[in-house]
């Protein structure tokens, strides 16, 4: 019974430990909300802390969804006021429709990418940010709020001008001469494996149905194609996701073209854009938009 | 790859596996099932291996009753009996590790006789490197007494759960006089939490954060890794491999406890080391230990002259190289780790009368190498870790680097820096008092800051 004896007390001790550091956890989230749940070191944590930001703050004017080929065109890089960019990593634009599509109020234009439309969308997320009480993170994570707010401190983001001054900078610059051979190689092996016919058409559909859904509640979707690599554009998975979307959409209306000058646009592993090509396709991208609003309003 | 391998749901980090162990624990001490503990801890390792590998649970009884039946007739004809028994389990271990340097692993039917070709499809059976150690030391540790024993102890050696994946590699001659009926009265309840909570910290907050980063390491992405942040990510690694292995031990070894089976210490703070061969007595005990007793003692060890001792030291780092599995880089990582071991044989006598300053010297050297040479075990692609190790002494030209959160990477490796350095042996000593509350706060920093699940790096072997 000895070791029973005296392991008891050191049981209840240690228990009550983790479970107090467990609750001052706790209320620091409910004081402080997730806004501290940050760095993002995954692409997981990167879509939490997204979606989070989205709810908490006002509806934007204007929103784009879609995956990591999206997510690479930063919203600082636009200047169009109220912006946000909701595309996530390692995801599908449909997770982000469903949930936008379950919110009270919508943003007045929804950009949808439609370069990666394989993936499934992401249920837990669907689900966890669609009901009526979302769930937050309940528990702070110290170390990484630690790091969030020395990286904060350190690196605070610049302001409008100086971030224009930076784009100019980086616009003036000719295109990387970096080697992506290797990468190229590698996301050619991947797109041309596998057979994602089905996810793809079963995504397009819902795609379709979610915009007919929010259009019908006056806010306005155009489906967006970001230019990949000659390599990539010729995959197995592009060409038939191409064709499925089109078959999908054949009237040209939800579309914006979009017309970069290609040349100047690298992807540097292979199949997202550089910084210096993701700003072009952003400019490329606002010129659309005046366009279509200019046409719209001539009309 | 670690993510390659089938793990099924029960690893030990998931929920079910703590329910599996609360109901096998509850069991196990019913005063009524006392007389089966042995046969219920041998079902529950059964369940245990069976939920990840259903298919590969008549293996895993073939090597089992296989190596019994050598061992029985062991005892009539030593010289026959034992030497098929290694056979047989080395052949197991080679048809399963090395099949595909034989055969054309992308074709459907490589051979094209139907049941050769059903086991050459046959996944990697989980911890055979392990169990196959086991077997073998049964064989050679027990045919010396006086009479086999039994099959249900055989059974539980070979496939005790919590050791079963990955080790500690028990010797039959320290677990087998253990298998007695056990009380619940008798289990130390405190040491068994303090091992499984440390392993859960360890793995969690450290591995599987450090995992997030190191997979930059990875073909090609490292390529998009600014050259001073590849030298980072090899020292990551370095902690990760000893966090996550040293997790892993850890829990078994405090499951082990409260099943009262005290299994061996696997890890004794290697990254001290003040020489390779100090090294070997610190990481993976229950292996180097294993290699020492039934490989290189047999060999000869440093009795048959200088130059045998370091052709025997050679060949058994060779063969711990290519234990890990059937690529050049393992077996390249073993060889110079051998050849360190030979290098550094001279000097030893003169450089351990050194004072602590050349210690403290010799102990960067030691982990510098250990480290460097990790980087054949992350990369077993022979010619990605030549790729990696080009990489770290040529600048990049990537215009966006992967941006790495330096200080992030820092307080996640911090714990085996501070368990190193000896700051937590204060815990043991003057803060002894405040001991529980640490574990408390270990185990609550591993649930709110675990990294993304990742497989113990150990499960691919």
């Amino acid at each position: 019974m000895m070791a029973q004896m005296s392991g008891l007390p050191w049981l209840i001790r240690c228990a009550g430990a983790a479970v107090a550091l467990l609750l001052v956890c706790g209320l620091a989230t409910a004081r402080f909300g997730s806004a501290l749940q940050q760095p993002s070191v995954t692409t997981r944590d990167g879509s939490l802390i997204t979606l989070h930001r989205y709810l908490r703050e006002p509806v934007p004017d204007i929103v784009l969804v879609g995956s990591s080929v999206a997510w690479r065109l930063k919203e600082e890089y636009f200047s169009l006021p109220r912006f946000r960019n909701l595309a996530l990593a390692g995801g599908s634009p449909v997770t982000v429709l469903e949930i936008l599509a379950k919110q009270p109020s919508l943003p007045k234009i929804i950009l949808i990418e439609t370069n990666i439309l394989s993936r499934e969308p992401d249920s837990e997320l669907i689900g966890q940010f669609s009901g009526r009480t979302r769930a937050e993170a309940p528990f702070l994570r110290p170390v990484r709020a630690a790091v969030a707010v020395h990286e904060t401190w350190n690196h605070a983001p610049p302001n409008a001008a100086q971030a224009r001054a930076e784009q100019d900078r980086l616009l003036r610059e000719p295109p990387s001469m970096f080697d992506n051979k290797a990468y190229l190689e590698l996301a050619l092996r991947q797109m041309n494996e596998g057979e994602p016919t089905g996810p793809v058409r079963a995504n397009v559909a819902r795609v379709s149905e979610l915009i007919d859904e929010v259009q019908r509640r006056g806010s306005r979707a155009f489906l967006i194609e970001i230019p990949f690599e000659a390599g990539i554009e010729d995959s197995r998975l592009v060409t038939m996701s191409k064709a499925i979307v089109q078959a999908a959409f054949p009237d040209q209306s939800p579309w914006l073209p979009i017309n970069p000058p290609r040349g100047e646009l690298r992807w540097a592993d292979g199949v997202h854009l550089d910084e210096r090509s993701a700003l072009i396709v952003v400019r490329a991208i606002e010129s659309a938009l005046a366009e279509r609003d200019g046409a719209r309003r001539d009309k | 790859m670690p993510g390659r391998v089938n793990r099924g749901d029960m690893t030990f980090t998931s929920l079910q596996f703590g329910l599996f162990v609360a109901i096998v624990f509850g069991a196990y001490y019913l005063p009524p099932l006392r007389r089966f503990q042995v046969q219920l801890l041998v079902l529950a390792s059964l369940v245990f291996y069976g939920s990840g590998q259903p298919a590969l649970l008549p293996l895993l009884l073939l090597a089992v009753l296989g190596t019994h039946l050598c061992l029985v007739l062991a005892f009539d004809n030593r010289a026959i009996w034992m030497p098929a028994g290694i056979v047989f389990n080395l052949a197991l271990l080679a048809f399963f590790k090395y099949k595909f340097l034989l055969v054309d692993a992308s074709t459907a039917y490589p051979i094209g006789f139907a049941p050769l070709d059903f086991l050459l499809r046959l996944p990697l059976p989980i911890g055979i490197s392990f169990f196959v150690f086991h077997n073998i030391s049964l064989l050679v540790d027990l045919t010396r007494e006086k009479r086999p024993p039994p099959l249900r102890d055989v059974f539980l050696y070979i496939i005790f759960f919590p050791q079963l994946v990955s080790g500690p590699i028990t010797r039959a001659g320290q677990f087998m006089p253990q298998i007695v009926p056990k009380q619940l009265a008798n289990v130390d309840f405190a040491e068994a939490a303090k091992w499984i909570l440390t392993g859960f910290f360890f793995k969690l907050y450290v591995a599987n954060n450090l995992n997030e980063m190191t997979s930059y390491m990875d073909y090609p992405l490292y390529e998009t890794v600014a050259t001073q942040d590849r030298w980072l990510l090899v020292f990551l690694y370095s902690y990760q491999i000893y966090a996550d292995f040293f997790g892993y031990s850890a829990i078994a070894l405090g499951l082990g406890l409260l099943f009262g089976y005290r299994l061996p210490v696997n890890f004794d703070l290697p990254y001290i080391s003040a020489s390779f061969s100090e090294f070997w007595t610190r990481w993976h005990i229950s292996l180097s230990s294993w290699l020492r007793t039934y490989l290189y003692i047999p060999l000869g060890g440093n009795r048959k002259g200088p130059a045998r001792t370091c052709l025997n030291l050679m060949i058994v780092m060779t063969l711990g190289g290519l234990w890990h599995g059937a690529s050049l880089s393992y077996a390249l990582w073993g060889m110079l780790h051998g050849l360190l071991l030979v290098v550094e044989r001279p000097f030893l006598k003169v450089l351990g009368e050194a004072g602590p300053v050349v210690r403290v010297a010799r102990m960067g050297v030691v982990f510098f190498c250990v480290t460097m040479l990790w980087i054949f075990f992350k990369l077993p692609n022979f010619d990605h870790a030549l790729g990696y190790l080009a990489g770290m002494f040529t600048p990049t030209d990537n215009p966006n680097p992967t941006k790495l959160f330096r200080n992030m990477a820092l307080l996640y490796a911090l714990p085996v820096l501070i368990q190193h350095l000896g700051l937590g042996a204060l815990a043991s000593g003057r803060l002894r008092r405040w001991e529980p509350y640490l574990y408390g706060a270990l185990a609550a920093l591993a649930y709110l800051e675990a990294g993304p699940e990742a497989a113990f790096i150990y499960f691919q072997f």
